[in-house]
């Protein structure tokens, strides 16, 4: 098999899409490695579920830490000119009410309707739900960034969820370590691929049928 | 006079019984726990009570370790507890909260043990709808309709309506006998402010009967503007501080 793209690359494929301006929440996981590589030139507003919006990049070393400013998973950030605290329910209505331009979030399995599951990790005895059913089902654009498939090789872009859901019909584009693909009308569209696969070998890692454009193009950064 | 601020986190937390239904703040930082109050409650003894939170809480065992992992940012302190301390004491009968379970196979937090144990019920739900259900409580709105749920376990058993074409869950307000929270300043009639993000501390405070606020210090009247209140007093019926100096056991009176 080709290589697969690494989590930074990953990242930059996601964060492209970020207009200057854009106010984008992050989900735990891989999705918080996009917050290093928003493009040269661009402004976006990071938002954090418990509270907190328009924050810096993560803290580095003792020097920089604010303790009272964390974002999810304990990690502590920087605080930035124009930076906003919030109680939990006005970050949900900023959720709910459509503020958020992009949410990009994590997926055990995302199928050809756009459904996601992203809640519980198979092993566990419950699962978590976090802020992601508020993020997927009403941010304005939202983005599935995950591996392919598991660390046992099963495909999590599948014909149809077998994990508890977390929202329906709510994805709008994946972003994995071997393709870009979007959801439109209940099919998985290939968009873009990393370089040196084929079209049959990333279908072959795929639980959902891959319907190929002619625009289909390598993934490339510039 | 009016004069909400307690002497010690015992006094604060004396008339909690078992069986209550309790809000508990903070998320995502220690620094914004309410751990005294917290502590205070393990060390009263009420059981079977029911817990609104964001997340379960880690515990004593995980907190330590995490303790370590932090150590080259920031020092995590040595007075944090969270609601995993009352899942290992087997106080907890259920908990409604949407983040139960450690991240990873590897971190098994208190209350999925005491779930596996058959100790506790769990009411699984997103922390949006967590948040609106309980700012419903404090604002006296009675149910709302969210288009969060529809088509996930999170809608069964609850009424789905359509509203311009778009599926709309019920949502009940959850109010609660008493309500931990953390805050940084406060005053004698309860006014209360933040520092950093102010996560369910904030949506919290008023949501219960009896709110009790956990607080770095109390300031003189007057002292905080009207402009920097971040919550009114009038949501507010008991305040603690914290002490000067941190107590690393959360079974020492204070």
């Amino acid at each position: 098999m080709p290589e697969r793209l690494d989590l930074s690359v990953m990242a930059m494929v996601v964060a492209r899409e970020f207009q200057d301006g854009a106010v984008v929440n992050l989900g735990i996981g891989l999705p918080l490695t996009c917050a290093s590589y928003v493009p040269e030139g661009r402004e976006v507003i990071l938002h954090s579920e418990h509270g907190l919006l328009g924050n810096g990049r993560l803290a580095q070393d003792r020097s920089e830490v604010d303790p009272y400013v964390f974002i999810v998973g304990n990690r502590p950030v920087l605080a930035a000119p124009g930076m906003t605290f919030l109680s939990h329910d006005e970050s949900f209505a900023i959720v709910r009410g459509g503020h958020i331009d992009i949410t990009v979030l994590g997926g055990l399995q995302v199928d050809a309707a756009g459904n996601l599951a992203n809640t519980h990790v198979p092993g566990k005895i419950a699962g978590n739900l976090g802020g992601a059913p508020d993020l997927a089902t009403c941010a304005k654009r939202t983005v599935g960034m995950m591996y392919h498939t598991t660390r046992d090789g099963e495909p999590k872009v599948v014909e149809r969820c077998t994990m508890p859901l977390t929202a329906v019909a709510c994805v709008d584009r994946i972003v994995t370590d071997v393709a870009v693909m979007d959801i439109e009308a209940g099919r998985v569209v290939l968009r873009e691929i990393a370089p040196g696969w084929s079209v049959e070998e990333v279908q072959a890692l795929t639980g959902a049928r891959l319907v190929v454009p002619l625009d289909l193009r390598e993934i490339s950064l510039g | 006079m009016i004069n909400k601020v307690v002497a010690t986190f015992d006094e604060a937390v004396a008339d909690i019984p078992s069986g209550a239904m309790i809000h508990c703040g903070g998320f995502a930082s220690p620094f914004n726990m309410p751990s005294y109050l917290i502590a205070a409650l393990a060390r009263q003894g009420a059981s079977g009570l029911t817990f609104a939170s964001t997340s379960a809480g880690t515990g004593v065992e995980i907190a330590a370790r995490l303790r370590a992992q932090m150590a080259p940012l920031v020092d995590w302190p040595l007075d944090y507890w969270d609601l995993g301390l009352l899942a290992d004491l087997g106080r907890m009968r259920k908990l409604i909260t949407s983040f139960p379970a450690g991240t990873g196979r590897e971190t098994v937090w208190p209350f999925e043990r005491a779930l596996e144990r058959g100790e506790v019920e769990l009411e699984l739900i997103g922390q949006g709808s967590l948040a609106e259900r309980i700012r419903a409580a404090k604002a006296g709105i009675a149910a709302f309709y969210t288009p969060v749920g529809p088509g996930t376990a999170t809608a069964e058993g609850k009424e789905v309506r359509d509203f311009g074409g778009v599926p709309h869950v019920m949502e009940t307000a959850l109010p609660a006998d008493f309500a931990l929270v953390r805050a940084y300043r406060a005053d004698r009639l309860g006014n209360l402010v933040f520092r950093g993000p102010r996560t369910f501390n904030q949506t919290m405070a008023g949501a219960a009967r009896v709110t009790i606020a956990e607080v770095e210090e109390v300031v003189p009247l007057g002292e905080l503007g009207p402009e920097a209140i971040h919550t009114p007093g009038v949501y507010v019926q008991r305040v603690v501080v914290r002490p000067s100096t941190p107590i690393p056991s959360w079974d020492t009176p204070c």
